[in-house]
């Protein structure tokens, strides 16, 4: 019974810190994309509240939890609600299987600084990934506008064609590390000394296709497209209702894909010692922070693609691409 | 402790599944579809079958359910005349031949032998694939042929006709 208490109690404060430090860096990345699209567009980006802007999240805060509710006439207010909760959950659940760093002792006790190291780690991430799109579905339902069903209509469309590919494209990766637990694929290629990404680029390219796709950015963004639709799903949304949104989609769902790409394509922990036992945590948010500072880079530079076409890609470039991929991955398999 | 999460569990799928069965509003029937879904893989985790809760996630929960959705939202039920009552010779017809699938599936239940577990499995994923690809390949053959044939049909549907 001591040994249970002890492990729920040692669960309850990885959650706690994982989840206190997502939305932390979720509030700050708002900050951080602002000040990276207005440099990108030759502007300068919030400048005003505090040092270089760097209150402006907090000021963004206070104003959407101040502002007046409002909610449409004719919305069907249970799902209205539940909406918000069905886009927030699985993104902050996503994190329970990324593995931050390899396991330490402490006073004779191993640690694994990941919440849920299951073997199935890899399907979960990928279904709750995929499970947050019942947010946008029922949000652009729920409010009784037309803008809003256009655009939760789109992102369904979308999701149900890359949902496939990116099932296909890890493959290949699973199969050179014969398992699916994010530890275990981190420790593969650690062993092996090479990252995956050597031997998969292909499935790397069409895994940053999915991700794009799942979590709504550019070129991918037609559920929002701010110039046909407004903002799409969330426009009958307002106060922190509708700052719900983005932050589950936009930031927490693009840095756990982020992080999860870094576990099957680079490595994850994997680096030179330069920070002594610090160094693997210093690696892993390094490499994600480089992935997630990738996809803001592209929303803010590339335009964005017909609805048509990216159903399109999905269903007749991307998944041959991606079956074709996972024979000749696994003949090699074989093979060697 | 085994206990306490299966009640819970138990409860949230059973009241789940009747909501299902009782609620009007067919988006509120999907989203408690969904729920019983959710429900039953979280009973596939507490027992210890990671594999079929992943794939009770990703394939019914996802896939599966995001297309009943797509269909259901599109449909503008205000316009369409639905049915308020009972439909009384049905249920004369089918509450016999329910009874009488009670009394199998009870006598079932008593007299015939739950599967055992075989001890602790160590991958469930690496046991389930080597049984499906060694024991059962044939079945499994099967259904993938019957799928692609599900599939062509569909398609042959979906085609406009020239």
């Amino acid at each position: 019974m001591e040994g249970l208490l002890y492990s729920l109690l040692f669960t309850l404060i990885k959650v706690l810190i994982v989840f206190l430090t997502a939305l932390g860096v979720g509030a700050y990345l708002t900050w951080f994309e602002r000040k990276l699209a207005g440099h990108i567009q030759n502007r300068l980006g919030p400048t005003v509240v505090g040092p270089f802007g760097l209150l402006q999240p907090i000021a963004d805060a206070i104003k959407l939890a101040t502002k007046e509710t409002v909610i449409p006439r004719g919305a069907d207010k249970p799902v209205y609600y539940m909406a918000i909760i069905m886009a927030l959950v699985p993104s902050i659940l996503l994190l329970a299987v990324i593995p931050w760093g390899p396991s330490f002792m402490v006073n004779g006790k191993y640690i694994e600084p990941i919440i849920a190291d299951v073997n199935i780690a890899l399907l979960l991430a990928f279904a709750l990934g995929s499970l947050s799109v019942y947010g946008t579905i029922f949000s652009g339902w729920a409010s009784n506008s037309k803008y809003a069903f256009i655009g939760s209509l789109r992102k369904a469309a979308v999701v149900i064609a890359y949902e496939v590919v990116l099932g296909f494209s890890v493959l290949g990766v699973i199969l050179l590390a014969g398992t699916l637990s994010t530890v275990g694929i981190v420790e593969a290629q650690i062993q092996k000394g090479v990252w995956f990404i050597f031997y998969q680029p292909v499935a790397f390219i069409l895994y940053l296709y999915c991700m794009l796709a799942e979590s709504g950015r550019v070129p991918f963004d037609i559920q929002e497209a701010e110039a046909e639709l407004v903002t799409g799903y969330n426009v009958e949304y307002g106060g922190m209702k509708f700052g719900a949104f983005p932050l589950a989609e936009w930031y927490i769902n693009v840095i756990a894909l982020s992080a999860i790409a870094v576990v099957l394509f680079f490595g994850g922990w994997d680096g030179p010692k330069i920070l002594g036992p610090l160094s693997p945590y210093f690696w892993f948010v390094a490499k994600t922070f480089a992935l997630v500072f990738f996809t803001i880079w592209l929303h803010w530079t590339l335009p964005r693609f017909q609805a048509k076409d990216i159903t399109e890609i999905a269903w007749k470039i991307l998944l041959p691409i991606a079956i074709l991929n996972v024979i000749i991955t696994a003949v090699v398999v074989y093979i060697v | 402790m085994e206990w306490v999460i299966f009640v819970v569990l138990g409860t949230w799928l059973i009241l789940s599944a009747l909501g299902t069965v009782f609620v009007k509003s067919p988006i509120h029937v999907i989203l408690f579809f969904l729920s019983t879904l959710l429900a039953m893989a979280a009973i596939f985790l507490a027992l210890g079958a990671e594999l079929l809760a992943g794939i009770q996630l990703i394939i019914y929960a996802v896939a599966i359910v995001v297309f009943y959705v797509l269909v259901i939202t599109t449909i503008p039920w205000e316009k369409i005349k639905r049915f308020e009552g009972i439909y009384k010779s049905e249920l004369m017809v089918a509450s016999p031949i329910l009874f009488i699938l009670f009394l199998l599936m009870s006598y079932m239940v008593i007299k015939g032998k739950f599967a055992q577990p075989v001890g602790l499995v160590k991958d469930n994923v690496k046991d389930l694939g080597k049984e499906l690809f060694t024991s059962y390949l044939f079945p499994f053959e099967v259904a993938s042929v019957i799928l692609l044939v599900a599939m062509i049909g569909a398609i042959l549907l979906g085609k406009k006709e020239e």
